[in-house]
C-alpha cells in the first residue's frame, strides 16, 4: 500500500471546490456574483467538482508502488497526473488554484459601486440608450393616453412567476398597459420593461408621475442639482454588468454622496445630454433607504415563438 | 511540463502584485479606503467570471477526458477530410453545431491535436465553436431588439472568418505546435477488454488531470480580466474611437481585455449599438468569442507562444480587414 501525497492534495482541493460553489449557494450569496437564473449551471459545476472528487480518492492510495498501471492513463507524458516529485513550482501553481477557494470563503462579495460605473462610462451609456425614441410620436399620441387613468396597474403575478420569464404577447400588452397609466411604480420585476419602454417612446411618458429607487450617481459634467438614479443590470455575471438608470433633477442633489441609495417620486421631463434627447425625473419627494437585499437587476426573458 | 513556463509565470505574478503595490504607498488615508474597496470590487469580478466559467470549463475537460479514453487515432484519421480546404470547412461546421465557450474548448483542442487532429481543423472547431451556436444565437437577438440582422450577421460573418483564419494556419504552421514541454508521445491503445465503466473512470481521471494542467491559466485569465474591468477605464477606450478604422480597433480591444462570456456580450455590445456603428459592434461580437485575455493565456499554457501571437494577429487582421471592407454596406 502506498499514499500518493499529491494526489490526496488533489483531492482535497477538487472536494473544497465543491464546498465553495455550495457554501455561496446556501448563503445565498451567489446572487452577487451570478444572475439567479444560472443558479442551475454553478451547481452542475459543484456536482461535477464532487464527482470528480470521488474519482480522485481512488488514486489516494494504491496497492502497488507501480506507475501507470492502468491502460486507460495510457502512460502518456502530455500532462502531470500528479506523481512527479513535489517542487516549488508545483507549490506555487496548487497555490494558485487554491486561491479563489480561499477568497471565496472568506472574503465578502463586494456590491458594485459608482466606482465601478465610472470606469464603464456611465454617462455614454446613459446618452446613447434613448436615441432611438421617437419623439415625432408625440403629437399623436397624446391625446389617447387619458382614457384608463384610474385602472391603477399591479404586475400581474402571472407574468412575473419567479424566472422572470414571459412570452412576447404577454410582454406587448404590458407595455400597451403601461402607456395607460398615470402612475408608474418601477419594481424590481419590471424595472427593464419599464426603462425600455420609457426611453423609446419617452413622448408617451412625459408629465407622467414616477416612483423608483438606486444608488446616486455623478458625472464631472453634470450641473450642481444633477445625478443619475442608477442600477446595475447583470445578464450573466457581474463581469458583464451594465448601468441602467435616469437622470434625475432637484435642488437638494448637492446634499447626497455618490452610492447612497435612494427612492424617489418624479415626473418625467426630457432634457438634452451630449446632443442626445433622453429623459429627465423631476425630483418631487426623496427619502433615503439602505441598500436593497438584492441591488441587480436582470433582464427578462422574453419566451420566443419563431 | 511545469519547468518552461513557470519562470515566467513566477515573472508575471511578481510583477503584477509589485504593479498592485506602488500606488498603495503613495496614498493618503482616504485614498487608501477607497483602494481597498477596488480590490474587494476586483475580487468580486474576479471570482464572478471564474464561477461563470467553471461549469463550461469542468464539461469541456470531460469531453477531453472522453476524447481521450474513446476515441482513437484511427477514428480522426477516418473522420477528417485528408484535402486541407475541406478538413477546415467541415471542422468549423463541426464547431458551429458544438456548443461550447472559449475558455471550455480549449482543453477540447489540445486533447483533439493529441489524437492526430490536423492543426488547422482545430483551429477552425476552436473559433467557430464558441461564436456559433443556439444560445449565442438567442442572447444576440434579444440583446439588439429582436433584430435578426445583427444576430445573422454575426454568425455568417464569423464563419467566413474562422474559414480564412484556419485555412491561414494551414499555410504557415504544421504539426501539433505545442510547447516543447507538452510533447507528444504516441499514446498506447486500450485493451479491447476493458470494461465501459472502468473507461469511464479513467475518463474522470483525465479530466482531473487536465483540470490541474488549465485550471491555473483559468484563475491568471479572470484575474487579469478583473483587474482591467477594475481599473481600466472604459469611457477612456471609447473616446479614441471616432473613425471607421480606429472604432473597429477600439471595438476589438474591448472586446479583448473583457473577456466576457459569449453568451453574455451580446447584451454589452448592445449598449454600444448608437456609440459605434453597425460594423465596429460586430468586430466586438466576433472578435471576443474567438479571442480574449482569459483564453489566451490558457492557449499560452498549451501551445507555442510564437503560435499564439501569429493566432491572435490572424485572427486581429481578418476580423478587422474584412469589416473595414464591409463596412460601407452594413
Amino acid at each position: 500500500m502506498k499514499f500518493h501525497i499529491q494526489q490526496a492534495v488533489r483531492a482535497v482541493i477538487l472536494l473544497a471546490f465543491s464546498a465553495m460553489i455550495a457554501n455561496l449557494h446556501w448563503t445565498g450569496e451567489l446572487t452577487k456574483y451570478i444572475n439567479p437564473k444560472y443558479d442551475n449551471l454553478s451547481k452542475t459545476a459543484a456536482i461535477l467538482f464532487f464527482m470528480l472528487f470521488l474519482v480522485q480518492l481512488t488514486r489516494v492510495v494504491s496497492k502497488t508502488t507501480q506507475h501507470c498501471h492502468h491502460h486507460g492513463q495510457a502512460c502518456c507524458s502530455q500532462h502531470d497526473h500528479g506523481q512527479s516529485p513535489f517542487t516549488r513550482k508545483k507549490m506555487l501553481s496548487y497555490f494558485i488554484v487554491i486561491t479563489p477557494i480561499i477568497t471565496g470563503f472568506f472574503v465578502p462579495a463586494k456590491i458594485l459601486d459608482a466606482a465601478i460605473a465610472d470606469k464603464k462610462g456611465a454617462s455614454f451609456i446613459l446618452a446613447q440608450q434613448s436615441q432611438n425614441s421617437k419623439i415625432e410620436d408625440y403629437l399623436t399620441s397624446n391625446e389617447t393616453i387619458d382614457e384608463n387613468i384610474y385602472d391603477e396597474h399591479e404586475p400581474d403575478p402571472r407574468l412575473m412567476e419567479e424566472k422572470q420569464e414571459m412570452t412576447k404577447k404577454q410582454y406587448d400588452r404590458l407595455k400597451q398597459q403601461l402607456s395607460q397609466q398615470t402612475m408608474l411604480k418601477m419594481t424590481d420585476e419590471d424595472y427593464t420593461i419599464y426603462y425600455e419602454e420609457i426611453n423609446h417612446n419617452l413622448a408617451n411618458y412625459l408629465g407622467k408621475q414616477i416612483q423608483l429607487k438606486g444608488f446616486v450617481l455623478k458625472e464631472e459634467d453634470f450641473s450642481q442639482n444633477q445625478l443619475v438614479i442608477s442600477r446595475f443590470l447583470i445578464t450573466h455575471c457581474v463581469a458583464d454588468a451594465s448601468i441602467v438608470g435616469f437622470l434625475s433633477e432637484f435642488v437638494e442633489a448637492p446634499t447626497l454622496k455618490e452610492d447612497t441609495w435612494i427612492e424617489i417620486v418624479g415626473t418625467i421631463g426630457q432634457t438634452t445630454y451630449d446632443g442626445t434627447i433622453l429623459p429627465v425625473i423631476q425630483i418631487d419627494n426623496w427619502v433615503t433607504i439602505e441598500q436593497p437585499e438584492s441591488p441587480y437587476l436582470y433582464p427578462i426573458n422574453i419566451r420566443m415563438s419563431f | 511540463m511545469d519547468r518552461l513556463q513557470l519562470p515566467k509565470l513566477n515573472f508575471w505574478l511578481a510583477f503584477i502584485f509589485i504593479i498592485s503595490l506602488l500606488p498603495v504607498l503613495l496614498m493618503n488615508f482616504s485614498e487608501l479606503k477607497s483602494f481597498s474597496s477596488s480590490l474587494l470590487s476586483l475580487h468580486t469580478i474576479f471570482l464572478s467570471i471564474l464561477i461563470e466559467a467553471l461549469p463550461f470549463v469542468l464539461i469541456g475537460i470531460l469531453i477531453a477526458g472522453f476524447i481521450q479514453i474513446f476515441i482513437t487515432e484511427e477514428h480522426i484519421e477516418r473522420w477528417i477530410p485528408k484535402n486541407t480546404l475541406l478538413a477546415v470547412v467541415m471542422s468549423c461546421f463541426v464547431g458551429a453545431l458544438f456548443p461550447a465557450c472559449e475558455c471550455g474548448i480549449v482543453p477540447i483542442v489540445r486533447r483533439l491535436i493529441a489524437k492526430g487532429v490536423p492543426i488547422h481543423a482545430a483551429i477552425g472547431f476552436m473559433l467557430t465553436g464558441p461564436l456559433i451556436n443556439p444560445i449565442v444565437i438567442l442572447s444576440t437577438y434579444m440583446a439588439f431588439g429582436n433584430n435578426l440582422k445583427i444576430a445573422s450577421l454575426r454568425m455568417l460573418i464569423g464563419f467566413v472568418i474562422a474559414i480564412v483564419v484556419a485555412l491561414l494556419v494551414s499555410l504557415f504552421f504544421k504539426g501539433s505546435q505545442f510547447k516543447n514541454s507538452v510533447a507528444l508521445q504516441p499514446v498506447a491503445k486500450d485493451d479491447k477488454q476493458t470494461s465501459f465503466i472502468t473507461k469511464l473512470i479513467n475518463t474522470c481521471k483525465h479530466a482531473v488531470d487536465e483540470f490541474f494542467d488549465v485550471g491555473k491559466y483559468l484563475i491568471i485569465g479572470a484575474f487579469l480580466a478583473a483587474f482591467v474591468q477594475t481599473y481600466v477605464s472604459t469611457k477612456a477606450l471609447v473616446e479614441i474611437g471616432d473613425g471607421v478604422s480606429s472604432s473597429i480597433l477600439v471595438m476589438m480591444g474591448l472586446a479583448f481585455i473583457l473577456s466576457l462570456c459569449s453568451e453574455a456580450d451580446a447584451f454589452i455590445g448592445a449598449s454600444f449599438s448608437s456609440l459605434f456603428s453597425t460594423h465596429s459592434i460586430l468586430a466586438f461580437l466576433i472578435f471576443g468569442p474567438m479571442i480574449d485575455l482569459k483564453n489566451t493565456i490558457m492557449l499560452i499554457s498549451v501551445f507555442r507562444l510564437k503560435f499564439v501571437l501569429w493566432l491572435v494577429a490572424f485572427v486581429a487582421i481578418v476580423v478587422y480587414v474584412s469589416l473595414f471592407i464591409l463596412s460601407p454596406y452594413l
